[in-house]
């Protein structure tokens, strides 16, 4: 239950919520915390705040305050590697990444959770790359008391997966890169694609063991890529020949080497061509040629999300299409901007 | 209690289609029996105990019917005409009862939770499947005091209506300066201008058994 007293006689009683100051473009922030007891000196400046008023709360049994609730909702709503602070501002609790990796958000239990009237939680896309701190959502419940039940029952929707958020840890690929086609095999033209394919796995800190180049003949890329799995690697990229013409036949090589699962076609530009096969549990990944033009692919999207353990099929390539439509700015901002960011 | 699949496939039978009114009507009575604590209410030491009350005509209704058991007949299901999708789950033994709510946002989540599937209803079908029980329904702990005249059993009492002669069952009757009526006649009803007619014929009865057919 709350209770409405005139500032003036607030004088020793203590403060139900933080009590927020906004300088325009300076400031933004609680000028007073929780609990804290009313004095004359504070009078004034509460007034310049605008209240003329304070709440007075008496919390009934099924009542529960929102610095409560937002304990509540943050416990439910991280999943692994992702901490939280019991220590509200102004009703909000940030959760934070315990670990860098690839953040991961149960969308559906997000949305689920939202739609309870009175609790909120916004979060970073899903699939994004976070550092160990970084702030990865926050969550509060909007009035400043409510009913309990609802905010266990928010609670529990968000707890229907082990959390709304979670971090996966990227692992370290030991990765082979085959640089098709006959152009580049008998030198008519000198080779980008390694080092671009190569720097791409460096920033997510994995290890380029071997390169190879191959001509457009399916059965030496099949050996190249038996060859690189006798090797030891663990995630294996082929650029080129993945396009329509008569020479492209990367598909067929990756298929001749044994691939369980192949799935062509990614709904995401630059990089409609992209191929996503397995040879047991190594991905094989055929990056097309716009990888050489454009900075940012869907080889970008994906590739993290196989160093995080997911098995990515039809589905996951497909979801790709909201979003998936990079605008080819001038200069690329990615990842902030809006490419890949629907899924 | 048999699996949930095994269930939707039998209400949906006897409903006369696999929908998704159906999918929430299982799940939405399965949930109810376990707040209640009766695991197989349709078998004979179970049978009696439970009450539900359906505020809804709808597919849902017929799905839950159909799991716990309960019929118009014997007094175990009770339908409250309130076009509310919900249903109060009475234990006459322990006295305890909860209400089941189908919530408004599991229709609009059924996009996120079956993404893949395009067409309205398939995808709700789908979606109501997927959902965990805490976002298809909220539930309330409720207090149902129930008449004796409402309880299973035989007829408890009998009355005449003072002005059509009709026979008025289980104190349902109306009484009005005095007199016993009837609620049509003391309300009116769902019918209007009722006459008596002949039909054609008038006295048939089901066919007598031979006297050897015994079976």
């Amino acid at each position: 239950m709350i209770k409405t007293i005139k500032l003036k006689d607030a004088v020793g009683m203590k403060l139900s919520h933080d009590i927020t100051e906004i300088r325009p473009g300076e400031f933004k922030g609680a000028a007073f915390h929780k609990g804290h007891t009313v004095c004359s000196k504070d009078l004034c400046r509460l007034q310049k705040l605008g209240k003329n008023h304070l709440y007075l709360i008496d919390l009934e049994a099924d009542e529960i305050h929102e610095n409560e609730a937002a304990a509540v909702m943050a416990q439910a709503l991280s999943g692994q590697r992702v901490v939280w602070k019991n220590e509200p501002r102004e009703g909000k609790i940030g959760l934070i990444a315990e670990s860098d990796g690839l953040l991961t958000v149960d969308t559906a239990a997000l949305a689920a959770f939202n739609m309870i009237e009175e609790v909120m939680c916004a979060t970073l896309h899903t699939h994004t790359l976070v550092k160990r701190g970084d702030l990865v959502a926050a969550t509060r419940a909007i009035p400043l008391v409510m009913k309990r039940a609802p905010i266990e029952r928010a609670a529990a929707i968000a707890g229907q997966n082990g959390g709304v958020v979670s971090v996966r840890p990227l692992r370290k690929g030991n990765a082979g890169l085959i640089i098709t086609g006959n152009e580049v095999f008998h030198g008519l033209i000198e080779d980008r694609f390694a080092s671009i394919l190569t720097r791409k796995l460096i920033d997510l800190d994995c290890e380029v063991a071997h390169i190879s180049f191959a001509p457009d003949d399916s059965e030496i890329i099949r050996q190249s890529i038996c060859t690189h799995i006798e090797q030891d690697c663990d995630l294996i990229l082929l650029s080129g020949g993945m396009s329509v013409d008569p020479d492209d036949v990367t598909r067929k090589g990756i298929h001749l080497a044994g691939a369980q699962e192949i799935h062509y076609g990614a709904s995401a530009l630059p990089g409609a061509m992209f191929l996503v096969a397995y040879i047991g549990d190594i991905p094989i990944l055929g990056v097309p040629a716009c990888g050489l033009h454009h900075r940012t692919t869907v080889l970008d999207l994906i590739l993290p999300r196989i160093l995080a353990g997911e098995k990515i099929g039809k589905k996951e390539l497909a979801f790709l299409g909201h979003g998936g439509l990079c605008q080819d700015c001038p200069k690329c901002t990615y990842p902030h901007c809006a490419f890949g960011k629907g899924t | 209690m048999q699996e949930f699949d095994t269930l939707l496939k039998k209400s949906s039978a006897a409903h006369g289609h696999l929908c998704p009114g159906q999918v929430v009507g299982v799940r939405m009575a399965m949930l109810g029996c376990r707040l209640v604590g009766l695991d197989e209410p349709t078998r004979i030491d179970q049978i009696k105990k439970l009450i539900v009350f359906v505020e809804m005509d709808r597919c849902t209704g017929d799905a839950v019917a159909y799991v716990t058991g309960v019929k118009l007949g014997r007094r175990s299901l009770k339908f409250m005409d309130y076009g509310i999708m919900a249903a109060t789950f009475v234990n006459l033994e322990t006295n305890t009862a909860f209400r089941i709510i189908s919530t408004e946002e599991a229709r609009d989540l059924a996009p996120v939770y079956a993404p893949e599937i395009p067409e309205k209803y398939p995808q709700q079908l789908e979606a109501y499947k997927r959902m965990p029980d805490s976002i298809l329904f909220r539930v309330q702990k409720v207090r149902v005091d129930m008449s004796e005249y409402d309880l299973p059993g035989p007829t408890r009492k009998k009355v005449s209506c003072s002005k059509c002669g009709q026979v008025i069952r289980d104190n349902r009757e109306v009484v009005q300066n005095g007199h016993i009526l009837c609620k049509p006649c003391a309300q009116g009803a769902y019918f209007s201008e009722a006459e008596e007619i002949t039909w054609p014929d008038m006295n048939w009865t089901p066919p007598k058994k031979k006297a050897n057919d015994h079976r």
